[in-house]
């Protein structure tokens, strides 16, 4: 075979690409520099929770349907969907059959799936289409015509899913699958819809004397090392390497207007962000 | 089983109402698991390393997996190689973020592993997508007698930023050890181009010494400047429930991979404990 490395027309990082290895820090270093294009800077990402809003039915679900569809005219919306309950008791019994981590994941990929398809047929008479992680490339032309599209919020990582540190329960889930499509696109806004005003110092649904946090940065919020939180830990993880999302929101989907004061910019909720340079500034 | 409290309708559970993110919840949920094939051999091949250089590395290395097939089930991870560089080179030159490198990447793995599966396939060999991988390996292992995938995890979009540059973490190693995992499989072995790992890159120190066995951890605090393999894959390999450990091994060399299959100690053995 001829040495394929030898092409005039790559650029110098193309050169190292081509002839090193991409475990090597230095090369890794190297793509540090390299600019950061956002692909659909104006969508946002808004995750509606599995066991916070659907799981309540009619009357959680419809003024959130009703709140998104009042938004169509002003804002671009992935909106994607978390498991909830079933996914629960699907868990308890595949950790009880002794299933490895990347079966619980398909099996909790389905039920963010349902959940999905729930929200489709009630937002289908405003043209709003459902898309399969495999039809994204359709998405720029869905959210252009029609304002939203709806998916289900597991990343699509399968029975690839890793192990976590500690326990059987697939770390990545519905709120990591949402960040990371926010991130991907370089999108305006990552809002998570639940059934709380966003993080408490405790469970507020268990513990009285919990207080409400408006605002927080990731780094500190992963200091406190609570032993409970309002978002999956891999998100936090996620947002100290990510490039485009600086911050992320939640809000009360019980209470009306707080996803339409979200999306218009207003601080309601809890916004975790990322102020700090990233740590590969300094490299 | 309508909660009226709270307004939500759960399904009874262990973890109903509960909170995922919490930590006494999920050390709970520790518990054996249980191996689905544990029959299964992962054989990962290099891109770069193996089929770049076209037929001279590439066919003897069949001709072994072929020898080996009545004796060992094997199913067949593919790297992308030298393709999967020049479109990170364009792709990072133009700005896009890591999950659209990713998706581009897989693409040449893919292609990869449609050759090395047109290749085998008059001996039963079938090349399954990841869906595929889901839901047929079993059936198409009891029914055709190997299988080649991927290498690359089909994280695509949603592939993780590193901590450091704009690479995606997760390759072909990461992809077929997490094959080999969520399987139970009993061995998983990295085709590459060099005997093993080495204390320094052995194609430009002369002094690199050979390492025959070592712990995943050990290998970490090593703090080796480049590796044979994904260092992502370290760091799952600590996590890891039924895959253990995994061998790297010279592809260029015949006999290896057989010997590897056997359970003899060849190449480098990299184990959790």
């Amino acid at each position: 075979m001829p040495d394929a490395t030898d092409n005039a027309v790559l650029t110098e990082l193309g050169r190292r690409l081509v002839g090193g290895s991409l475990s090597d820090a230095a090369l890794q270093r190297a793509t540090e520099a390299t600019g950061d294009f956002a692909i659909l800077p104006w969508v946002n990402v808004v995750k509606i929770g599995g066991q916070s809003i659907m799981d309540r039915g009619r009357s959680a679900v419809m003024p959130v349907v009703d709140e998104i569809v009042a938004n169509l005219p002003r804002h671009k919306m992935i909106l994607a969907t978390g498991a909830g309950t079933r996914a629960r008791h699907v868990y308890s019994l595949a950790i009880d059959l002794g299933l490895p981590i990347g079966v619980l994941t398909v099996l909790g990929t389905a039920v963010a799936w349902q959940n999905a398809q729930l929200l489709q047929y009630l937002l289908a008479r405003h043209g709003i289409a459902f898309i399969e992680p495999e039809g994204f490339a359709s998405l720029p032309h869905y959210l252009m015509e029609r304002g939203a599209v709806i998916c289900q919020g597991m990343p699509p990582y399968k029975l690839w899913e890793e192990n976590p540190e500690l326990g059987r329960i697939p770390p990545q889930r519905t709120d990591t699958g949402c960040f990371l499509i926010a991130e991907v696109f370089g999108a305006r806004k990552m809002i998570y819809v639940k059934d709380e005003e966003g993080l408490y110092t405790a469970d507020p649904k268990k513990d009285p004397a919990a207080t409400h946090v408006a605002r927080i940065s990731v780094r500190d919020l992963l200091a406190r090392d609570l032993h409970d939180l309002v978002v999956e830990r891999a998100v936090l993880e996620l947002m100290l390497n990510a490039r485009h999302i600086r911050e992320i929101q939640f809000v009360n989907g019980l209470k009306p207007g707080q996803l339409s004061a979200a999306l218009d910019g207003e601080p309601v909720g809890t916004i975790i962000y990322n102020d700090a340079a990233p740590t590969r500034a300094a490299a | 089983m309508n909660d009226v409290s709270r307004g939500a309708q759960h399904v009874v559970s262990r973890l109903m109402r509960e909170s995922l993110m919490d930590k006494a919840l999920i050390a709970g949920t520790e518990a054996p698991v249980r191996a689905i094939l544990p029959g299964l051999n992962v054989i990962q091949i290099g891109g770069m390393s193996i089929m770049d250089r076209g037929r001279a590395a590439v066919l003897p290395l069949l001709e072994e997996i072929v020898q080996n097939q009545e004796w060992h089930t094997q199913v067949i991870g593919v790297g992308p190689g030298v393709r999967a560089r020049h479109i990170l080179s364009v792709g990072l030159d133009l700005g896009l973020p890591t999950g659209a490198l990713a998706t581009l990447a897989a693409k040449s793995a893919a292609q990869n592993a449609y050759m090395v599966s047109c290749l085998l396939a008059s001996h039963g060999f079938v090349y399954l997508e990841a869906p595929f991988i889901v839901q047929l390996l079993p059936a198409m292992l009891a029914a055709a007698r190997g299988a080649v995938f991927n290498g690359i995890p089909p994280y695509d979009l949603w592939e993780h930023p590193p901590a450091l540059g704009k690479i995606p973490p997760h390759g072909s190693d990461a992809g077929s050890y997490l094959v080999a995992e969520v399987f139970g499989a009993r061995s998983l072995i990295l085709v590459k181009d060099v005997d093993g790992l080495y204390t320094a890159d052995p194609k430009t120190s002369p002094q690199a010494e050979f390492i025959p066995e070592i712990r995943a951890a050990d290998l970490l605090s090593l703090g080796l400047a480049t590796l044979p393999l994904e260092p992502a894959v370290l760091h799952l390999l600590l996590r890891a429930k039924l895959a253990k450990s995994l061998r790297i091994v010279n592809g260029l060399t015949p006999g290896t991979l057989t010997r590897a299959l056997a359970g003899e100690p060849v190449g480098t053995l990299i184990r959790v404990d």
